[in-house]
C-alpha cells in the first residue's frame, strides 16, 4: 500500500500539468516554424518558447516523474513507510519554486539562452538559479532513496533487495552524479558571471561539463520507462519476467555506460582531442547493450504471457497476446520507437557518420522519437497502472486510454521522421522560420506542414491523457487490489553482493567519469586563453 | 573486517575482478586505438610521431603548425576597437559625465545641446556610451571617413572619448515617441530575409537584443540612416567589425534601405 | 524462442541463463562489430573527427592575426591546397559567400568572434562548431563543382534564423583563373 499517496499524487500531477503547458508550445513552434505561418514578427518568442519548452521537459517534467514513481516504488516494494516524508516535500517545494523562478525571467524575453544554456551567452540570473533548485530539489529524492534501501537492507540483513528498488535507487545514483557536470558549469561558470563578479567564461569547458549531464540525463528520463518494461508490464499482461538477474545486470550497466560517453556530443568540437571522442564513441557504443539485453528479456516475457494465455507457434503467440490491455499497447509502441530512435543513436555515436547529422534537425527527431516517444509513453502507462492505486478508483476508459496510446506513437511518428529526414538535407535546428521559397529550402516547407500535423496529434493525445486521469478522481470508488510488482520465472533467494546493491557500480561509473573525462576537464580549465567575454543577451532600450 | 563475510571489493569476488578487468581492457584498447592506432593513419603533420600523436589525440593546446602564407594586411585602416564588456569600466560608467559635457560644447553645432540634432547628423542623446566610443576612435584612426569629424578627434585622448561617449550616454533620449510605438515595423525590419544574411534589425540593435558597439536606432535622421546603409552597402564605410554591416547592407534592396531608414526615423 | 515454456520446470533455470547467455553474447558481438566498423573506416579513409585545440581571443579576431577581414577567405597555399579562413560572428559569416575549387584539398579555419556558433555545408559531411576563443580545423575536398549553402546551426541569438552563407564550388581551373587577380578570394557581392 502507499501511505503517501499525495506526495506521489503531487508529483504525477505537477508533472503532467506542466508537460501539457509545454507540448502547447513545442506544437506553436512546429507551426509558426511551417509554411503555414508568416514570419514571426519577434523572432525572440520563437526562441522564449524553445527555452520554456526545453527547460520544462528536459529537467522538470521527467525528474517529478522519476521522484513520484520512485517514492511510490519505495513503499510498493520495500513494504514499508517512507523514511523522509517531510523532507521529499521539501524537495518538491524546491521544484516548484526553482521552475518559477526559471520559467519567469524566459517569459519575459531576459533569458532566451534555450535549456542548454549556451555560454558566453549570459541571461538573467534567476533562470540558473531557477534550474539549480530543481537539480537540488532533485538530489533530496536521491539522498531519500538511498537512505530508505539502506534502512531496508539494515532491517533484511542478506535478503535480496527488490527488483523496482534496486532499479530505482540506480536511477537516483544515476541522475545524482549526473547532474554535478552541469551543476559545476553554472555555480563556478555561468552564475558567477550573470551575477555580475566576473565577464569572461570558457565556452568550451561548459561544453564539456555540459555534455557530462546532457547524454546521461536521457536515461535518467529513460529508467522510468525500463522500470516499468521489467516490474510493471509483464504482471500487468498477466506475463512472468523472464530473468531477475538480467535485469539487474542491465540496471547496473546503465549506470557505469550512460555517464562517461557525454562527449559523442562534442564530435565538432574543436577544444576536445579526437582520441577521447573515440573512447566516448566506443563507450557509447556499449550503452546500447543493456537496452538490447532489455529487449530480449521483455520480449521473452511478453511471450511468456502469450504462453500462458495459450499461444502458438513460432510468430502465432503474438496474437494471443492481450492488444486490448493499454500496457500492452504501449509496450509495443514504446518498443518500436526505441528501435527506430535507437538505430538512429547509433548513427549519432558513430565516430565518423555523425557529421551528416550533427546538430542537424535530425537530433531533434531522434531525441523526440526516444525520450518523447518511447519514454513517455511508458511514463502514461506508468500512470495508468499506478492511477487506481492513488486515487482509489477504478481505470473506467479504457478505450479512450487505447485511443490515447495510438494517437500519440502515431502523432510522434509523423513528427520525428521528417525531421530525421530534412536534418540529412542539412536543416538547421532551432531557427524561428525558414525562407521556404529559397531553392535551396524549397522541398523542406511540406516536411515541417507534416511534423506540425504529428505535433497536433501529440497534443490532442496529451490533453486525453490529462482528462482520463482526470476523470479517474471522480470514477465510483473500488476495491482495488493490492498493488504488485512483475514476478520472475525464478524469484532470487539470495543474490551475489554485486547485484545486491550498487556500490560497485557506482564506483565504476565514478572511476570512469575520471578516466574519460579527466583530462579534458582538467586541460581546459588549466587554458586561461580560453575565457571569452561574456555576451549578456536580453532588449535594452 | 570479519574474514568470512564475503566481501564486495575483494579479488575473490567475480563479478568485482571480471567487471573491473573488463572495463580496464576495453579502457586501455579504446586508449590504444584513438591514441596511436587511428592517429598513426593520418597524414597530418598533427600526428607525426608518437608523442605527437599522444598529444594532438589527447587535444593539448598547440599553435598552428604553420605551412599557411603570411596574413594579408588591410589596404584601409579599419576598426581596432576591442568590444568586451569591460570597456568603458564596465557596466558602471566609468567616464565622467562632467567633463565629457565640457567636451562636448565643440560638438553642438551638429549634435545640438542636448544631444538631439537639427540637421541630419545622428542624435546622440542616450545612445549606447561603447557605440559612441567606438565611433569616434574610429574617425580618428581613420577607418570611418568624415571630413567633418575627422579634425573634430584630432588631439583627444582616450579618457577624452570615454568622458564624452559617458556624458552623451547619460543624457535623455529625445521626446519624440519611440518608432516602434508610431507605426509597426515593415517586414526587412521585424524578419529581416534569412536567405539573404538579413537579421532583424532589434537582434543587435537593442529591440531584441543589444550587441556590443551596435548602436540604438531610434529616432534617427532619416537622411543620416540612408546614407549610412549605401555607404555600408557600397564599402564606402567599412569600420564595422569582420564586415558585420556590409554583410547585411549589401544585401538590401534600395527599397529596403529607404523602409528601414523611414522606420528608425519615426516617419511615415 | 519457439521452444514450449513451462515454469515448473526445475531445468528452466539453467535453460534461460543459457539463452539469455547466447542472446548477451550475440548483442556484444554486434556492437564489436560496428566498433570496428569505425576503427577500419578510421583507418582505410583516414577519417576522423578534429582533434587539433588551438586558442585565440575573439575580442582582437579584427586587429591582428590570420583572421583580420582583410586575410579572410580562400587563399592558394604554396603546395596547391587552399585554406578557407571564416569568422562567425552574430549574425553571418565572414565571407558570406565562399569559393572553393573542386578536386582540391581544402584546409578550413573558423572562429567565433562572439558566441557559440555552428557551420555545415548542405549536401556535404562538412559540420563543425564554431566556438569563440577556439579555432576548429578541418580537412575536406569537393568532388563536383555546385552550390551549397552553409547555415550556422547552433542557436546563437535572436538573429540565428538568419545566419546564412552560401559555399560556391567552381571548376578546379576557374579557380585558378579568379586567384590570379586577387590572393583572397571570396563571392561576396
Amino acid at each position: 500500500m502507499i501511505s503517501n499517496r499525495r506526495l506521489v499524487l503531487a508529483h504525477f500531477w505537477l508533472a503532467f500539468a506542466v508537460f501539457g503547458l509545454a507540448i502547447l508550445l513545442g506544437e506553436w513552434q512546429m507551426f509558426i516554424r511551417s509554411p503555414l505561418h508568416g514570419w514571426l514578427h519577434n523572432p525572440d518568442l520563437y526562441y522564449r518558447s524553445v527555452t520554456a519548452h526545453g527547460t520544462v521537459m528536459g529537467y522538470v517534467f521527467p525528474t517529478l516523474v522519476a521522484m513520484g514513481f520512485g517514492y511510490a516504488i519505495c513503499e510498493l516494494s520495500l513494504d514499508q513507510p517512507l523514511i523522509g516524508r517531510r523532507w521529499a516535500w521539501v524537495g518538491y517545494a524546491m521544484i516548484i519554486v526553482g521552475s518559477v523562478a526559471a520559467v519567469v525571467p524566459v517569459a519575459l524575453g531576459l533569458d532566451s539562452v534555450l535549456y542548454t544554456f549556451y555560454p558566453p551567452m549570459i541571461g538573467n540570473a534567476f533562470y540558473y538559479i531557477g534550474v539549480v533548485l530543481v537539480v537540488v530539489g532533485s538530489w533530496v529524492w536521491v539522498v531519500l532513496m538511498g537512505v530508505n534501501l539502506n534502512a531496508w537492507k539494515r532491517a533484511h540483513p542478506g535478503a535480496p533487495v527488490p527488483l523496482p528498488m534496486f532499479a530505482n535507487v540506480a536511477a537516483a545514483y544515476l541522475w545524482g552524479w549526473t547532474a554535478v557536470g552541469a551543476a559545476l558549469e553554472l555555480l563556478f561558470q555561468i552564475l558567477p558571471v550573470a551575477l555580475g563578479f566576473s565577464n569572461t567564461i570558457n565556452a568550451g569547458l561548459s561544453r564539456v561539463l555540459f555534455s557530462w549531464t546532457l547524454h546521461a540525463i536521457v536515461y535518467f528520463w529513460l529508467m522510468p520507462a525500463y522500470i516499468a518494461f521489467y516490474t510493471i508490464v509483464p504482471r500487468a499482461i498477466g506475463g512472468r519476467l523472464y530473468s531477475d538477474t538480467m535485469a539487474r545486470v542491465s540496471f547496473a550497466l546503465f549506470l557505469v555506460f550512460s555517464m562517461p560517453i557525454g562527449i559523442h556530443h562534442l564530435f565538432a568540437d574543436p577544444q576536445v582531442g579526437s582520441g577521447f571522442k573515440f573512447i566516448h564513441s566506443v563507450f557509447t557504443a556499449m550503452v546500447t547493450i543493456p537496452t538490447l539485453l532489455t529487449v530480449f528479456t521483455i520480449c521473452a516475457s511478453v511471450e511468456i504471457a502469450a504462453r500462458l494465455r495459450g499461444g502458438k507457434g513460432v510468430f502465432g503467440w503474438l496474437k494471443a497476446l492481450p492488444w486490448d490491455n493499454p500496457q500492452m499497447l504501449a509496450l509495443a509502441f514504446s518498443f518500436v520507437m526505441l528501435g527506430f530512435g535507437g538505430a538512429g543513436g547509433l548513427i549519432n555515436m558513430s565516430y565518423q557518420l555523425d557529421s551528416t547529422v550533427h546538430n542537424t534537425q535530425w537530433i531533434t527527431g531522434h531525441f523526440h522519437l526516444i525520450f518523447g516517444g518511447a519514454v513517455v509513453i511508458m511514463y502514461f502507462a506508468i500512470a495508468y497502472d499506478l492511477w487506481p492505486h492513488l486515487t482509489g478508483r477504478a481505470m473506467q476508459d479504457l478505450s479512450l486510454i487505447r485511443t490515447q496510446l495510438w494517437l500519440w506513437f502515431v502523432g510522434m511518428i509523423v513528427t520525428t521522421f521528417p525531421w530525421h529526414y530534412v536534418g540529412i538535407l542539412g536543416m538547421p535546428r532551432r531557427m524561428a522560420y525558414f525562407d521556404y521559397s529559397a531553392p535551396g529550402l524549397s522541398g523542406e516547407g511540406i516536411t515541417v506542414i507534416m511534423s506540425t500535423v504529428g505535433g497536433a496529434l501529440l497534443v490532442v493525445s496529451a490533453l486525453l491523457f490529462l482528462l482520463i486521469l482526470y476523470r479517474n478522481h471522480s470514477a465510483s470508488r473500488a476495491e482495488t487490489t493490492p498493488f504488485t510488482f512483475s514476478r520472475a520465472i525464478h524469484e532470487p533467494t539470495s543474490l551475489p553482493l554485486a547485484l545486491n546493491g550498487l556500490g560497485l557500480w557506482v564506483g565504476l561509473m565514478i572511476a570512469l567519469t575520471i578516466t574519460n573525462y579527466g583530462y579534458p576537464i582538467a586541460q581546459l580549465i588549466g587554458l586561461h586563453d580560453a575565457q571569452v567575454p561574456a555576451v549578456f543577451i536580453g532588449g535594452k532600450r | 573486517m570479519n574474514g568470512d563475510r564475503p566481501r564486495l571489493i575483494s579479488l575473490r569476488n567475480p563479478w568485482f575482478t571480471a567487471s573491473v578487468g573488463a572495463i580496464s581492457i576495453l579502457f586501455v584498447f579504446t586508449v590504444f586505438v584513438g591514441f596511436v592506432w587511428l592517429p598513426s593513419a593520418q597524414n597530418d603533420a598533427l600526428f607525426k610521431g608518437l608523442l605527437n600523436a599522444i598529444c594532438s589525440a589527447a587535444g593539448v593546446p598547440k599553435a598552428w603548425l604553420s605551412e599557411a602564407s603570411p596574413p594579408i594586411q588591410p589596404k584601409t585602416p579599419v576598426s581596432s576597437v576591442v568590444l568586451t564588456p569591460d570597456m568603458l569600466g564596465g557596466a558602471s560608467s566609468g567616464g565622467s559625465i562632467g567633463r565629457g559635457a565640457t567636451l562636448a560644447l565643440r560638438c553642438t553645432m551638429c549634435h545640438g545641446a542636448r544631444g538631439v540634432s537639427a540637421a541630419n547628423t545622428p542624435n546622440l542623446a542616450g545612445q549606447y556610451a561603447p557605440s559612441i566610443y567606438k565611433e569616434l576612435r574610429d574617425f580618428q584612426s581613420g577607418a570611418r571617413t568624415s571630413a567633418i569629424m575627422a579634425p573634430m578627434v584630432v588631439g583627444l585622448s582616450d579618457q577624452d572619448l570615454s568622458d564624452l561617449s559617458a556624458y552623451y550616454a547619460s543624457l535623455p533620449r529625445s521626446n519624440a515617441p519611440p518608432a516602434q510605438q508610431v507605426h509597426s515595423e515593415p517586414n526587412i525590419v521585424a524578419t529581416g530575409s534569412p536567405m539573404r544574411n538579413i537579421a532583424p534589425c532589434g537582434s543587435c540593435h537593442g529591440d531584441l537584443a543589444t550587441k556590443l558597439g551596435a548602436p540604438w536606432l531610434g529616432p534617427q535622421p532619416r537622411e543620416y540612416l540612408k546614407s549610412q546603409l549605401e555607404a555600408f552597402a557600397n564599402g564606402s564605410r567599412h569600420n564595422d567589425i569582420s564586415a558585420q554591416m556590409r554583410n547585411i547592407a549589401r544585401n538590401m534592396t534600395a527599397d529596403e534601405i529607404n523602409a528601414s531608414a523611414s522606420y528608425y526615423a519615426g516617419s511615415r | 524462442m519457439a521452444q514450449s515454456f513451462s515454469a515448473n520446470s526445475h531445468d528452466t533455470a539453467a535453460l534461460t541463463a543459457r539463452i539469455e547467455k547466447r542472446w548477451a553474447f550475440l548483442m556484444v558481438s554486434i556492437i564489436a562489430l560496428l566498433v570496428a566498423i569505425m576503427i577500419f573506416t578510421g583507418l582505410h579513409w583516414a577519417m576522423m573527427p578534429p582533434s587539433r585545440v588551438e586558442t585565440i581571443d575573439p575580442s582582437t579576431l579584427h586587429v591582428s592575426g590570420e583572421f583580420v577581414e582583410s586575410n579572410l577567405g580562400s587563399a592558394v597555399e604554396p603546395n596547391g591546397s587552399v585554406t578557407v579562413r571564416i569568422v562567425g560572428q552574430q549574425y553571418s559569416f565572414t565571407p558570406q559567400c565562399i569559393v572553393v575549387p573542386s578536386k582540391t584539398p581544402i584546409t578550413f579555419r573558423v572562429t567565433s568572434a562572439d558566441v557559440i556558433h555552428g557551420m555545415l555545408i548542405t549536401g556535404t559531411n562538412i559540420n563543425s562548431m564554431v566556438e569563440p576563443g577556439y579555432i576548429s580545423t578541418f580537412k575536406t575536398e569537393f568532388e563536383r563543382a555546385g552550390d551549397h549553402l552553409m547555415p550556422c546551426h547552433e542557436y546563437c541569438g535572436v538573429g540565428h534564423e538568419a545566419m546564412w552563407a552560401n559555399v560556391k564550388v567552381v571548376d578546379k581551373d576557374v579557380f585558378s583563373k579568379m586567384a590570379a587577380n586577387t590572393r583572397r578570394l571570396t563571392c561576396d557581392l
